[in-house]
C-alpha cells in the first residue's frame, strides 16, 4: 500500500512540483496516472518509490515514510521502469542485465539464478544477447523483465509504451496484465488513452503539480470538466460517446458505451428492438 | 516534385537491404504521413528523402532519388538542405545555442538569407508555431512540446519547398501532439509546401495526412489516401499497425450490416457514422 | 533552475558588454591577480568582484563559486605555508620553517584565486555561449570549426549530467546504494559508464547530422547576423583593466 499525504515537492528546494497532493493506493490496484507533460506525474513517481522525498507531507510505503527505508529496501518494495531502457541497462549479457538486479539488492544466490532462467523462457529471451544491439522494444522489454524478476509487489511503469510500434506496445501491456492479475500492484503514467481505458482499473489526473480527479478509468474520462481542466483528449470511443450525449443523438445505451465492443453491441441492440433502421 | 525510382540501400554495417526497390512519387504539396512497425525502414526512407542517406549513412545505394530535378547521390547535402528542411527525432540534440532566437537565427545565418531579411523571417517562424513569447526563453527550461516547436520553427525560417519530419511527437504528450499537427499542416497548406512526416500515432496521422504510406520490411505496402489505407485494417494489423478505434467501430458495424459507407478515419467521421446509423 | 556556467538572462551592463570585451578584460583581471604581491589591489579586485557580481544580480552564485574556490585554494595554501620556507622563522618544521613570508604567500594564493575566479565565471554567466563564439569568430578571426566544437561541448554538459543523474536513478531504483566509500561508489559508477557512452555517441552523431542539415558547412566569417561593435564601456572597461594591471605591478604591497 502506499500513501501520499499532503504532499509537496520540489527539485533544489526551488520551484514547487507537487502541491498538497494525497491519495492511497491499496494492495492490487491498477492505476493510470494521466496529464500534460509537466504536470508533475514523473515526480509522483519518484515520490512513489523513495527516490525523491516530500519537501513537507508523507510518503507511506506499507505504513513505512519513505525517508525511513534504504535505498535497496525501496527497491525490494517497489520496482521502477524508466522511460527510457537505455538508463536502466548496463550489463553485457541479457542473462547478467537481470542477475543484476538481485546483486544489486543484495540477494544473488541459486534461487535467484533459477527465477533469472524462469524469467528469460518466460520472456523468449537470448540469454548470451548483448543488450544494446537489441531493437528498443525488445530493450524496453529487457528493461521491464529486470524490474519484475525480483517480483516487487509493487510495480511503478513511466510510460511504458512511449516510442514502441503497436505489437510492442500489446506484448508489454499483455506482460503487464498478468503481472497485475496475479497481486501485484502496478502503478502507470500513460499518455496513450486507448491504453489507460484498455487496462487501467483507476485514473487519477494530474494538473499543474496537483491531483484533480480520482476513481474508477471511465468515470473520470468521461468528465468533460476534468478533460477541459487537464487539457486531455478521451480515448476516441468516449470521445465519440460524448459527442453523441451532447447532440442528444443517440439513447442511453449507446452513450454510456465505454468500449468499441459495448458500443457496437449497444448499437446492434438499439436497431435491432425497432429503431428506424 | 519528389521522385524516387527503383530505389534499394543497404547500410554498411548490414547484409539486408533496408530499403527494398522502392518507387514512389510526391506532388508539391502533398502532406505525406509514414507508419509501419519498428524496424520496417520507415526512418531510412526519409533519410533517403533529405539526402541524409547516402551523404551521413553510408552504404550501397541502388536507383535514384530526385527532389525538384536534383539527384541526392549527386547534390551535396547542403544544397539539398536548401531545398529539404528536416527535424531529426532526437530534440535535445539538436538544438544548437541556449536562447531560442539564437536557435532560429542560426540556419538564417549559415545559408546568408539577406540580413533585411532575416529579422522578419525569424518573426514568422516564431508566429506560426505559436512561440512569439519564447523569443527570448532560454532552451534548457522549456517544455519538451515547447522544444519541438521551437525545433520545427526553426527549420520553417529556411522557408524550404519540403519539410520532412522524423516522429515529431515522440515524446509529447497527446495534446501538445495534437497541436504540433494542427500548426504544420496549417502551415503546410497556406505555404504550398510538401510534409513527410513519420509517426507511430496511427490516430494522428489518419486525421492529417492527404496520404498514408505504410512501410514493412523496406517496401511500401499500402499508399493511399488514409481512408482508403484503413479499409485494409485486418492487413494492417497484421503487419504491426493498430488502426484509429473510430476505424474498428465503423468496421464493427459493417460486419453487423448496420453500415455499408467508407471507414471512419477520426473521431467526428465516426460520430457522424452513429448519427447515421441510429436514424 | 540554472545549471553550472549555464546562461542568466538579464539587462545589466555587463550583459550588454561586447562578449570579446568582456572576455579580455576579465584575462586582465586574472594577469593583475598573479603579477601583484599587494594585498591592496587584491582587496580592490574583491571588492570589484563583488559590485560586478551586484550589477548583475548574481551575488548568490557568485559568493558560492568564490566559497569553493576558497576551499580548493585553502588546500593550496597549506601547502605554501608548509613548503616555502621564507622571511622571519615563525615555527620550525624538520623539513625547514614556516615564515612570516610564507603566511603571506598562503593568504595571497586564497586571495588570488578567488579574486581571479570570480570575472572569469560571471563572463560565463551574462554571455550567451553563441555570443561568445559568433564574436570571437567576427572580430578574432577564430575559425568557426574551433567555435562550435566549444559551444556544441560546453552546451552538451549539462545535457551528460541529466543523463548521468537518470542513469544513477534508474540504477538506485534497482537497489544500487550509491552512499559509501568513494571506493565502493566509484567501483559501483563504472558499469554505468556504458549506457551514457550509449547515449552520448547516439547524440552527438545527430547533433552532427542536424548541424549539418542546417547548413553548417556553408558558415563563415561574415555569416552572423549580430554585429558586435565595441562601445564606450567597453573601451572604459579595458582601460580600467589596464590602469589596474600597472597599479598591480607598481603598488608594493
Amino acid at each position: 500500500m502506499i500513501e501520499f499525504k499532503n504532499v509537496c515537492a520540489a527539485y533544489d528546494g526551488e520551484v514547487p512540483i507537487l502541491k498538497d497532493v494525497s491519495f492511497t493506493i491499496n494492495d492490487g490496484d491498477f492505476v493510470a496516472f494521466v496529464g500534460t507533460n509537466g504536470a508533475g506525474k514523473s515526480t509522483t513517481m519518484r515520490l512513489c518509490n523513495g527516490l525523491l522525498k516530500p519537501t513537507s507531507g508523507q510518503v507511506l510505503i506499507d505504513g513505512v515514510p519513505t525517508t525511513e527505508l534504504r535505498v535497496s529496501e525501496l527497491a525490494r518494495r517497489v520496482g521502477f521502469l524508466f522511460q527510457n531502457p537505455d538508463r536502466q541497462i548496463c550489463c553485457e549479457t541479457v542473462r547478467d542485465e537481470l542477475l543484476f538486479s538481485f546483486k544489486a539488492q543484495g540477494n544473488a544466490g541459486p534461487e535467484a539464478e533459477e527465477r533469472v532462467d524462469q524469467i528469460i523462457e518466460t520472456f523468449g529471451f537470448d540469454p548470451a544477447a548483448e543488450p544494446f544491439l537489441l531493437n528498443r522494444g525488445t530493450r524496453q522489454l529487457l528493461a521491464l523483465a529486470s524490474i519484475i524478476v525480483t517480483a516487487p509487489p509493487v510495480v511503478i511503469l513511466d510510460e511504458p509504451t512511449t516510442g514502441l510500434d503497436f505489437r510492442e506496445c500489446e506484448k508489454v501491456m499483455r506482460i503487464v496484465k498478468a503481472l497485475h492479475e496475479q497481486g501485484t500492484t502496478v502503478i502507470m503514467v500513460c499518455h496513450d488513452m486507448e491504453v489507460v481505458a484498455d487496462y487501467a482499473q483507476r485514473v487519477i489526473v494530474m494538473t499543474g503539480g496537483k491531483a484533480i480527479a480520482d476513481g474508477p478509468t471511465f468515470e473520470v474520462l468521461r468528465n468533460p470538466q476534468v478533460l477541459a481542466a487537464a487539457d486531455l483528449i478521451p480515448p476516441q470511443v468516449v470521445d465519440i460517446a460524448l459527442r453523441l450525449q451532447q447532440a442528444g443523438a443517440a439513447p442511453a445505451s449507446v452513450t454510456s458505451a465505454n468500449t468499441l465492443t459495448e458500443m457496437a453491441s449497444a448499437i446492434g441492440a438499439y436497431c435491432a428492438k425497432g429503431g428506424a433502421c | 516534385m519528389i521522385e524516387v525510382k527503383d530505389l534499394t540501400f543497404c547500410y554498411r554495417e548490414s547484409s539486408e537491404p533496408v530499403i527494398h526497390h522502392i518507387n514512389l512519387t510526391i506532388p508539391d504539396g502533398q502532406f505525406v504521413g509514414i507508419t509501419g512497425a519498428a524496424g520496417s525502414g520507415k526512418s531510412s526512407l526519409t533519410y533517403t528523402l533529405n539526402g541524409i542517406v547516402p551523404h551521413c549513412y553510408p552504404g550501397d545505394f541502388y536507383g535514384s532519388v530526385t527532389i525538384d530535378g536534383k539527384d541526392t547521390c549527386e547534390t551535396s547535402l547542403t544544397d539539398i538542405s536548401q531545398l529539404v528542411g528536416s527535424v531529426c527525432q532526437d530534440i535535445e540534440s539538436q538544438m544548437v545555442s541556449s536562447v531560442v532566437e539564437d536557435e532560429i537565427l542560426y540556419g538564417l545565418e549559415n545559408f546568408a538569407v539577406p540580413k533585411e531579411e532575416v529579422a522578419a523571417r525569424v518573426d514568422e517562424a516564431l508566429e506560426v508555431m505559436g512561440i512569439s513569447d519564447l523569443r527570448d526563453r532560454a532552451i534548457a527550461g522549456l517544455s519538451g512540446g515547447q522544444k519541438q516547436k521551437v525545433a520545427i520553427a526553426a527549420i520553417l525560417a529556411l522557408k524550404p519547398k519540403v519539410l520532412v519530419l522524423d516522429e515529431p511527437t515522440a515524446e509529447l504528450d497527446p495534446a501538445s501532439s495534437y497541436n504540433v499537427f494542427s500548426l504544420l499542416k496549417r502551415y503546410a497548406t497556406e505555404h504550398g509546401i510538401t510534409v513527410i512526416v513519420v509517426e507511430q500515432k496511427i490516430a494522428l496521422l489518419s486525421d492529417f495526412v492527404d496520404r498514408l504510406l505504410i512501410v514493412e520490411n523496406g517496401t511500401i505496402c499500402f499508399d493511399g489516401a488514409p481512408s482508403q489505407v484503413l479499409e485494409h485494417a485486418d492487413e494492417l494489423l497484421a503487419l504491426g499497425v493498430n488502426c484509429p478505434r473510430s476505424t474498428s467501430l465503423s468496421v464493427a458495424l459493417r460486419q453487423m450490416g448496420l453500415y455499408a459507407g467508407p471507414v471512419c478515419k477520426n473521431v467526428e467521421e465516426a460520430t457522424a457514422m452513429v448519427k447515421e446509423v441510429l436514424r | 533552475m540554472n545549471g553550472f556556467l549555464e546562461y542568466v538572462p538579464g539587462n545589466s551592463f555587463l550583459h550588454r558588454m561586447n562578449p570579446v570585451a568582456k572576455l579580455l578584460v576579465s584575462f586582465i583581471i586574472v594577469i593583475t591577480c598573479f603579477v601583484t604581491k599587494s594585498f591592496i589591489v587584491l582587496a580592490a579586485i574583491l571588492v570589484l568582484d563583488a559590485v560586478l557580481a551586484a550589477t548583475c544580480g548574481l551575488t548568490k552564485q557568485a559568493l558560492g563559486l568564490a566559497k569553493a574556490v576558497a576551499i580548493f585554494s585553502l588546500l593550496l595554501a597549506v601547502l605554501a605555508l608548509l613548503f616555502t620556507p621564507e622571511g622571519d622563522v615563525l615555527v620550525e618544521l624538520p623539513w625547514g620553517f614556516i615564515g612570516t613570508e610564507s603566511v603571506l604567500n598562503a593568504i595571497r594564493i586564497v586571495l588570488r584565486l578567488v579574486a581571479c575566479a570570480v570575472p572569469l565565471f560571471l563572463t560565463f554567466y551574462v554571455t550567451k555561449l553563441t555570443d561568445m563564439a559568433n564574436a570571437m569568430v567576427k572580430i578574432l578571426h577564430l575559425p568557426y570549426k574551433y567555435a562550435f566544437t566549444f559551444t556544441s561541448t560546453v552546451h552538451f554538459i549539462p545535457v551528460f549530467m541529466n543523463d548521468m543523474s537518470g542513469i544513477m536513478e534508474a540504477q538506485m531504483a534497482r537497489g544500487v546504494e550509491f552512499d559509501g566509500g568513494l571506493a565502493k561508489r566509484i567501483s559501483l559508477m563504472i558499469p554505468l559508464c556504458v549506457p551514457l557512452l550509449v547515449s552520448s555517441v547516439r547524440k552527438t552523431n545527430s547533433a552532427a547530422i542536424a548541424a549539418e542539415v542546417r547548413g553548417f558547412n556553408l558558415r563563415s566569417r561574415t555569416s552572423g547576423y549580430k554585429e558586435y561593435p565595441f562601445g564606450a564601456t567597453d573601451f572604459i572597461a579595458f582601460a580600467v583593466g589596464v590602469l589596474l594591471v600597472i597599479v598591480g605591478i607598481f603598488v608594493p604591497l
